[in-house]
């Protein structure tokens, strides 16, 4: 896998080579600080991001004029299924999770994702060039598997490195918890990492085994998927026993304890639309969450309940937008759908910023892009400018004749 | 005729059958049974003061807008529009440059019968809808409905001033709705809207041959969907034709009361409206067809997500579509789903609005517009916000047969208002006030008087009310 990614990135790198590009013209989200350069250009060479600044762009070389339009980094959904599954009630085109075999914190979603799936169109032309793909619960629950991140190029392998991160769901729903009680959801979860702690170098290797130390040695974040404060307050005790990298997902409760998690330096990936107490685990779930973690100093990202994959990128965009809504600042609202998930996932160091080194990973919006019903003109995946077209769009435009023609 | 007895007189026309029944009187036959409301409203006005709400700008929801302009609110009612308006003895709200719209009306919720928070005895058996045949048009969803449900007081605080309560589309006769209003209550019946006609919620489509074909039972298929929906409407055209034929003093004995026949029957009389599941062209087709054969109409098609693809068939028939913006990918018969729907729809005259069916989605009906409208923008369509803000308001209003009672802004009108702190179709603005018949029922600025479920006391961290 590793070696086809590295091929796939060659020949992008090379294709990207041809299209050195610079945008003009642009208010510049950089989110390398807290507000935006207007007027900026931004040039791309070979796939990367070269400059920003108020300088005039070089000669002899594409010109993509903003226009004054908003310009930002790529987005990236931090916990989504893409390329994982289509239409969720069809089986044939489901495969998050593991019922056999190969199943546990061992399973690795990585082998499964579909680069053809009309699900990343979409969420690419809605802004989205990175996102993590994770698995859902197995049949040896707490434990859900690894995650993928993709990069979401049109055409080619989109898994850009896998086993980002090992995945765990502990509730009380009985629905995903075979074993009962989350106390014995919590048991099983220590004890798994007591055993990965204690493992000798010369012990037998299992897919389970090598992930469990991949979060024990500090290679991966164990993001677990919670949301009472209770459960927040284990996963803060468990972050500080093993020494280990932590990621909430979901978190409904986590404003409870914002000050304990950002203590801890344990991110979340909270739902921004929860403010129901859909079950006894988020009875406290309210629209101000996101702003009072990140006032606490947690490093907040998106994902939506049910809809984190076909609608990966509005979705994000609209929960931002209602975090704003409900006391976060705006440019925050930015990064907790694009430098805050790199940040988690530690791919900070080449996506999240407009900023020289990086990948030329740039959406040009056609209004502000936390108001949903504003969407890209332009998407550049590594510096190159990626169709907009969706069998969305080509459902469109077959039947919009048919309605301009009723609307004489 | 019938219609007028849902209006309050319910009652009246139990104790007239009754009557009529015992002493073979000739005189005055009873109309018959099928839309009499034994369980009429109980629903009060809260206190309220006559309110005068100056400098805002009115998407009046019927189309108009005005800027500067001041609403009048007096006795519940909107007592005029305009400008410069009569300021003694009212209570003036500066609206400060702030939106105003009638109150959201959402035509297609759950609320009160998927009672948050949901445990293992809703997965097992909810409240949505009765699932033990598919024809349960005899079932009221009134009588499950909890007020309870904390997700009504979420939809006030967000400008939500009229829910119907639909059934689900489990079963095809899925029973009648509720047109309440989400006000605090400790019954349906204080929340009932006054007047308001039930409507019969049907389906089609995977919901309702896949869940009985699971069970071995009929049906299993979309012609088998259809046949059984065909042979009930039949049955119902001969209860029609007998209770009829028994008004008209040419039948002596009353036929039989039958509850699933009574709903059928109110639908070809048309006094019941049919609110119909329906994803696919095909199958929205299909019922349209099966309609006309029966000569009723199809009030509107819910979630009708091809409904771009058959906007002169909509037309023709006179049925509306209830919309999301952007929900699909879940089923294989909503892959089709586009975000220019409601905005192709209504381009091509078809009656369009937007509807929710969720607790969540229903707190944003104005964003959910707000993303219909910006696909259809930029798929080349004109859609000013005072228009758009008509799938919310008044196109509803008119659907649930209330269009002159609310979902405009105009004298006469039903003072149910929200207050934005801003335009209602960015996702940054806020309901700041809300006005239910002239009474103020939620104030962003006192979070402590705002409506919360009993559910939420005692239980501390559900924290601040919001």
């Amino acid at each position: 896998m590793k070696l086809q990614t590295f091929t796939a990135l060659f020949l992008l790198s090379a294709a990207a080579g041809a299209q050195n590009l610079s945008i003009v013209g642009a208010r510049a989200w950089t989110l390398t600080s807290d507000t935006p350069i207007d007027n900026a250009t931004i040039v791309i060479t070979d796939g990367k991001i070269t400059s920003v600044s108020p300088t005039p762009p070089p000669a002899s070389m594409r010109v993509i004029d903003a226009g004054g339009r908003i310009v930002t980094p790529g987005l990236m959904h931090p916990a989504t299924r893409l390329g994982l599954i289509e239409v969720s009630s069809a089986a044939e085109t489901v495969d998050h999770a593991a019922k056999a075999g190969a199943s546990g914190a061992g399973f690795d979603v990585q082998y499964a994702i579909n680069p053809n799936s009309v699900l990343i169109d979409l969420a690419r032309a809605d802004g989205v060039t990175r996102a993590l793909s994770y698995p859902s619960s197995s049949n040896t629950p707490p434990f859900a598997g690894s995650g993928s991140l993709l990069h979401l190029f049109d055409g080619g392998d989109v898994v850009e490195q896998p086993r980002m991160a090992v995945f765990v769901t502990i509730s009380n729903r009985s629905a995903n918890s075979t074993v009962g009680s989350r106390s014995a959801q919590w048991q099983l979860l220590r004890a798994a990492l007591d055993t990965a702690k204690a493992a000798t170098p010369s012990a037998t290797r299992t897919p389970d085994s090598i992930a469990l130390e991949s979060i024990v040695q500090g290679k991966v974040p164990l993001a677990i998927s919670t949301n009472r404060e209770s459960d927040l307050r284990q996963a803060i005790g468990l972050a500080r026993d093993y020494g280990i990298r932590v990621v909430i997902v979901g978190g409904a409760e986590a404003w409870r304890v914002a000050d304990q998690l950002a203590a801890a330096k344990i991110a979340v990936i909270a739902d921004p639309m929860s403010n129901l107490p859909a079950s006894f685990d988020e009875l406290g779930a309210r629209l101000d969450n996101p702003a009072l973690l990140r006032k606490a100093g947690v490093t907040v990202a998106m994902s939506l309940d049910g809809v984190q994959s076909y609608n990966a990128g509005l979705s994000i965009r609209e929960g931002a937008g209602l975090a704003v809504a409900n006391g976060m600042s705006y440019v925050d609202g930015l990064r907790s759908i694009i430098s805050a998930p790199a940040e988690i996932y530690g791919i900070a160091d080449r996506f999240g910023t407009l900023a020289p080194g990086k990948d030329g990973d740039v959406v040009i919006w056609d209004g502000d892009p936390l108001e949903p019903s504003s969407a890209p003109t332009t998407v550049l995946v590594q510096g190159r400018e990626v169709s907009l077209t969706t069998r969305q769009t080509e459902l469109r435009d077959r039947y919009m004749p048919a309605v301009k023609a009723l609307r004489q | 005729m019938t219609r007028r007895l849902l209006r309050g007189l319910g009652h009246v026309g139990v104790v007239l059958i009754a009557a009529v029944a015992g002493t073979s009187a000739q005189a005055a036959r009873p109309e018959p049974p099928f839309t009499i409301d034994p369980y009429p409203s109980t629903y009060q006005p809260l206190p309220r003061t006559d309110t005068l709400i100056v400098d805002v700008t009115i998407l009046d929801g019927a189309g108009g807008r005005m800027d500067q302009g001041e609403i009048l609110l007096r006795d519940g009612r909107i007592a005029a529009v305009g400008h410069g308006l009569p300021r003694d003895n009212v209570t003036v709200v500066q609206g400060k440059g702030r939106w105003v719209t009638p109150g959201i009306i959402d035509i297609h919720s759950h609320n009160g019968t998927y009672v948050l928070p949901l445990t293992s005895l809703d997965r097992k058996a909810s409240d949505v809808s009765e699932t033990s045949d598919p024809n349960v048009a005899d079932t009221w969803v009134e009588h499950a409905v909890n007020p309870q449900d904390p997700a009504f007081a979420v939809a006030l605080r967000s400008g939500v001033t009229t829910i119907q309560v639909l059934p689900g589309s489990t079963p095809l006769f899925a029973g009648r709705s509720v047109v309440v209003k989400p006000v605090p209550a400790t019954n349906v019946r204080a929340m009932k809207f006054p007047g308001a006609v039930q409507a019969l919620k049907m389906s089609c489509g995977e919901n309702a041959k896949s869940f009985f074909g699971d069970k071995e039972e009929a049906p299993n298929s979309r012609q088998g969907e259809i046949a059984i929906i065909r042979e009930a409407l039949l049955r119902a055209q001969e209860y029609r034709e007998e209770w009829h034929q028994y008004s008209r003093g040419k039948s002596k004995k009353p036929p039989q009361r039958d509850l699933k026949l009574d709903t059928l029957a109110a639908v070809l009389d048309g006094d019941i409206p049919v609110h119909m599941h329906c994803y696919r062209a095909s199958d929205m087709s299909a019922m349209m067809g099966v309609a006309q054969e029966f000569g009723f109409k199809i009030a509107a098609f819910h979630h009708a997500t091809e409904a771009y693809k058959i906007p002169a068939q909509l037309k023709q028939a006179g049925t509306c579509v209830a919309v999301w913006s952007d929900w699909w990918g879940f089923k294989m018969e909503l892959q089709d789903a586009i975000r220019e729907n409601a905005a192709m729809s209504d381009a091509a005259g078809v009656c369009t609005m937007m509807h929710s069916d969720s607790p969540v989605v229903g707190q944003r009906l104005q964003i959910e517009a707000a993303k219909a409208a910006g696909a259809g923008r930029r798929g080349g369509l004109n859609l000013p916000p005072e228009h758009v803000i008509t799938w919310v308001t008044s196109v509803p209003a008119k659907v649930l047969r209330l269009g002159d009672r609310i979902g405009t802004i105009a004298a006469g009108f039903n003072a149910d208002l929200v207050l934005w702190s801003g335009e209602p179709f960015s996702i940054y603005t806020k309901a700041d006030r809300v006005f239910i018949d002239g009474a103020q029922v939620y104030d962003s600025a006192e979070p402590a008087r705002s409506p919360e479920s009993d559910f939420g006391l005692g239980r501390p961290e559900m924290g601040g009310r919001q």
